[in-house]
């Protein structure tokens, strides 16, 4: 049984246009976290709230462990559906001190009961020390692990976070997120969360759903979503990547920097775009120029340089950083990737492409 | 620029929450505002079904005279107390004025004494016969000095100025603090000197502070009774009251009140237009106090002035005050007198003083709940129509809101008449947007994150307004409920009009008193008034960073 099944929901805002989600569908299994990845106002968030039972749906179908609970005809609030939320500002109640915030959710609990699951729930998070302070006597981090900890201690069948890193600082937020993916591992939690964030997304997914203006792009393994971007909006928002135009010949594609001996499932002559990373393009001062090096970039353990082709096309490419060219020097740039590369048609990545 | 700061403020208001309205709320709220709106359209209903008699004849003879009047006095007042209002915070808040910390306090202190004592305390002080200062001048020169006179336009205008400017001071002043310091710094970076950048850029920031005093300002002189009153200048509450109290003509009365109330609400729709979309200041983390000015030397003669205004405002007041009460205390006959009239005690006008202003604001606070829950959090068009009528209060003076209330319940409830509970309806009336804004600016304050969480923790949302919304905002309903109860205890008009026989307010003594001349006898009742006043002001300036 899926944890979590949507079926084509949609939801428009009465002040909106275009709908905040659009025909949505996906399916999460026990045990699973699915990072919702996208640019922000892509319906991501919506999304989450939608699960939550913190929005209504227009059309389509929610189902919580087999369960429906929201429908055109059906709805269950969001105190009725035994999920767990952490949310961006973590909106612990400042009138309850950490104990408080995190036995607010286990009511109906003996007081025993209640009182040995909160202990639990703090010395998960590592914060059994804590339990008499105020949330704001605590850091930022420590009132993250908090709202965990309050999302968590019901056991909730599915909990939900909506861009739970996003007010921390860039040191802590990669120590917190390694923690919290450890707890939710560790008590195998169900969960679904929110960010925009890419490097999050493949850090913290079991699984990665790409959201775009509403819809949903992708849905898939962060490998697949990676190597294997299905649009080219998954490939650009995920891998920074470059394009760089191609005609399908007999052979294999015709691009500026050569032939790519690919082949793909397309009539002769049609016109496609090359995913490109800066991994996948290399260059060299000897042989004939079709390259202008535009600027360099200092990266730490390698340059990136940009490269300008003769048609004005920009593409990016690594080297080492022993290797310092200077900008305005005209340079042979060709493609080093020896995997196979991603090829795209009207924006959509096409397949059954075999290497020759 | 305007629109560029108005998306600014679009875009960090709480994202709008779609879950449907409760209609347990909306109706509690809509109850809410069919009770505030009652009295409003049956006093303009009885205003133009009066008879076309009645309007002539006032239309031919004083609505014309009353009307200069009253433009005239408020235009005056207005623009006096924007400008002491906005110079005094200018002053104590953004220059190295000395003593600038007790003169914060001592600026904002005058709201606790209503006018009408302070022009009684005044107007013995400086009358053309008899008055204090013109009885020294004369013996000093051996001759009489001419003085200027207290009575009239120019009189009322001093008067009300003095003891009106808090309201601009005090938002300007916050204001002004909310200002981040970045601003007047970017100002000078693109070349703008010190004082260019004060107009430029400081007081165009501020304006949305300046103006929200100043319409309060304005509501609240067309709503004064007891000073223009005291210093015959007649307008067109004072003439409303006449009619109500002396001939009973209530068609007349209700005529004049119908074209006060279309006043008000021309200055309202005034103050919309000034203010725009841009209500909000907003204070982010990166907030930085500005730099305070150096006044150098102008720092003499900005301390005098600064002392001038609170000694005229706030001491002369209590201590003249202070003299007469202890006076009164060790006269034995004036004490007896003051201790009991007819069948009343001392201790009766204060507990009346006491209970009714408490009952009204507690009552102001709950009728508000509802109102400030549903626009807060689903604003629409809708909600946010209940919310400003409910808040039309302000605009309807007292004598206004007792002609409705003696109109109505004379006719629709008789067995509340003449009960002291109908003064307590006509100070929640008068007073409900206080609560209501109080209870929206504490909603305002709670990210609805709060309510997000109790609901996915298992609450339903009765449940979580009980028990996590009311928890957090229960200070903001305080200052709300204070409020209500300083406003309520300096209340004179309606009070005077409403009250049954033998319910005495200290408010409502001290004004008979004083109208009567006795004002030694009035000083120990007027002096308690201004102390009560002061507790509850005191506790919501403490709320303020800068009077901590």
């Amino acid at each position: 049984m899926n944890a979590l099944e949507l079926r084509n929901v949609t939801k428009k805002f009465p002040s909106a246009r275009t709908p905040a989600v659009d025909d949505i569908s996906f399916t999460l299994r026990n045990g699973e976290i699915l990072a919702l990845v996208g640019p922000s106002g892509c319906g991501k968030t919506t999304t989450l709230r939608l699960i939550a039972g913190l929005e209504r749906p227009d059309s389509g179908s929610l189902h919580i462990k087999g369960g429906l609970v929201a429908s055109p005809g059906h709805f269950t609030p969001p105190e009725k559906r035994g999920i767990g939320m952490v949310f961006q500002d973590h909106a612990l109640f400042p009138h309850l001190t950490v104990s408080g915030n995190v036995k607010f959710g286990l009511k109906g609990q003996p007081a025993a009961t209640a009182r040995e699951i909160t202990i639990g729930m703090l010395k998960l998070v590592g914060l059994e020390n804590f339990g008499e302070r105020y949330p704001h006597q605590l850091s930022g981090g420590e009132r993250q692990r908090v709202a965990l900890a309050r999302a968590l201690a019901p056991r909730p069948v599915l909990v939900l976070m909506d861009e739970p890193f996003s007010s921390l600082d860039a040191d802590l937020r990669h120590e917190v997120r390694e923690q919290v993916r450890g707890i939710l591992k560790a008590m195998s939690a169900t969960a679904v969360f929110v960010t925009h964030d890419q490097e999050e997304a493949l850090f913290m997914g079991d699984r990665l759903a790409v959201f775009q203006s509403g819809r949903l792009e992708q849905v898939g393994a962060p490998e697949e979503i990676f190597h294997d971007s299905a649009t080219r909006f998954v490939a650009e928002f995920m891998g920074d990547s470059d394009f760089l135009p191609g005609v399908v010949k007999e052979n294999g594609i015709e691009t500026e920097l050569g032939l790519i001996p690919q082949k793909v499932n397309l009539p002769i002559d049609s016109t496609v775009e090359i995913a490109l990373r800066s991994d996948d393009v290399n260059f060299e001062q000897s042989g004939p120029a079709n390259a202008l090096v535009l600027a360099r970039f200092f990266r730490g353990a390698y340059y990136q340089y940009r490269l300008c082709l003769a048609s004005g096309k920009l593409i990016h490419a690594f080297k080492p950083h022993t290797q310092s060219i200077h900008p305005g020097t005209s340079v042979h740039a060709y493609i080093s990737a020896e995997h196979k590369v991603t090829v795209f048609h009207n924006g959509i990545a096409i397949g059954e492409e075999k290497k020759l | 620029m305007r629109d560029n700061f108005k998306m600014q403020i679009r875009n960090t208001l709480p994202q709008l929450r779609n879950y449907n309205i409760s209609p347990r709320l909306l109706f509690a709220a809509g109850l809410v505002a069919l009770f505030v709106a009652i009295p409003l359209v049956y006093i303009f209903f009885r205003a133009f079904t009066g008879g076309a008699e009645v309007w002539m004849r006032l239309l031919q003879t004083r609505i014309w005279k009353l009307l200069a009047n009253t433009l005239l006095l408020t235009a005056a007042v207005t623009g006096g107390a924007t400008l002491v209002g906005v110079s005094m915070s200018f002053l104590t808040e953004r220059t190295d004025l000395p003593f600038r910390r007790i003169f914060r306090w001592m600026l904002a202190m005058p709201l606790a004494i209503p006018p009408y004592i302070g022009g009684i305390v005044h107007l013995t002080l400086l009358r053309p016969r008899g008055g204090a200062i013109p009885q020294l001048l004369a013996e000093w020169f051996g001759q009489p000095v001419p003085t200027p006179s207290p009575l009239g336009l120019g009189g009322a205008v001093f008067i009300l100025t003095l003891f009106m400017f808090p309201y601009v001071y005090l938002l300007s002043g916050a204001a002004f603090r909310s200002l981040n310091a970045s601003l007047e710094e970017a100002s000078r970076t693109f070349g703008r000197s010190n004082w260019h950048t004060l107009w430029e850029v400081t007081l165009p920031a501020l304006r949305p502070g300046i103006t929200a005093g100043a319409l309060l300002v304005a509501l609240d002189v067309l709503a004064e009774y007891g000073t223009v009153a005291l210093l015959r200048y007649e307008t067109f509450s004072s003439a409303i009251f006449v009619q109500l109290s002396g001939r009973y003509d209530r068609s007349a009365a209700a005529v004049l009140s119908g074209v006060l109330i279309v006043i008000a609400i021309i200055i309202l729709w005034g103050e919309l237009r000034l203010q725009g979309q841009a209500r909000f200041t907003q204070v982010d983390s990166q907030w930085r106090p500005a730099p305070p000015h150096h006044l150098k030397r102008w720092k003499l003669p900005a301390s005098l002035l600064v002392a001038f205004v609170v000694f005229s405002s706030l001491l002369v007041p209590l201590i003249v005050l202070s003299m007469w009460s202890v006076q009164a205390l060790l006269d034995p006959d004036t004490l007896a007198s003051i201790m009991r009239s007819g069948s009343q005690t001392f201790g009766n006008y204060f507990w009346n003083s006491l209970w009714s202003s408490a009952l009204a604001a507690v009552i102001a606070v709950l009728l508000s709940l509802p109102v400030a829950l549903l626009s807060v959090r689903y604003p629409n068009k809708l909600t946010q129509a209940i919310s400003r009528f409910c808040q039309v209060g302000y605009a309807i003076p007292g004598v206004v809101i007792a002609l409705s209330l003696v109109l109505l319940v004379n006719r629709y409830l008789p067995f509340l008449y003449a009960t002291p509970l109908v003064v307590v309806m006509a100070y929640v009336l008068r007073h409900m947007p206080q609560a209501v804004r109080a209870s929206e600016s504490a909603l305002n304050q709670l990210s609805p994150s709060m309510e997000e969480a109790s609901r996915t923790l298992g609450r339903t949302s009765l449940q979580t307004i009980v028990q996590v919304i009311l928890p957090l905002i229960v200070p903001g309903l305080l200052a709300g409920a204070g409020l209500v109860f300083l406003t309520s205890l300096k209340e004179l008009p309606a009070t005077l009009l409403l009250r049954p026989a033998g319910f005495d307010t200290l408010a409502v003594r001290v004004w008979i008193w004083a109208s009567e001349g006795f004002y030694i006898q009035a000083a120990p009742a007027a002096l308690l008034l201004v102390i009560a006043s002061a507790a509850p002001l005191y506790f919501l300036l403490r709320r303020e960073q800068i009077f901590r």
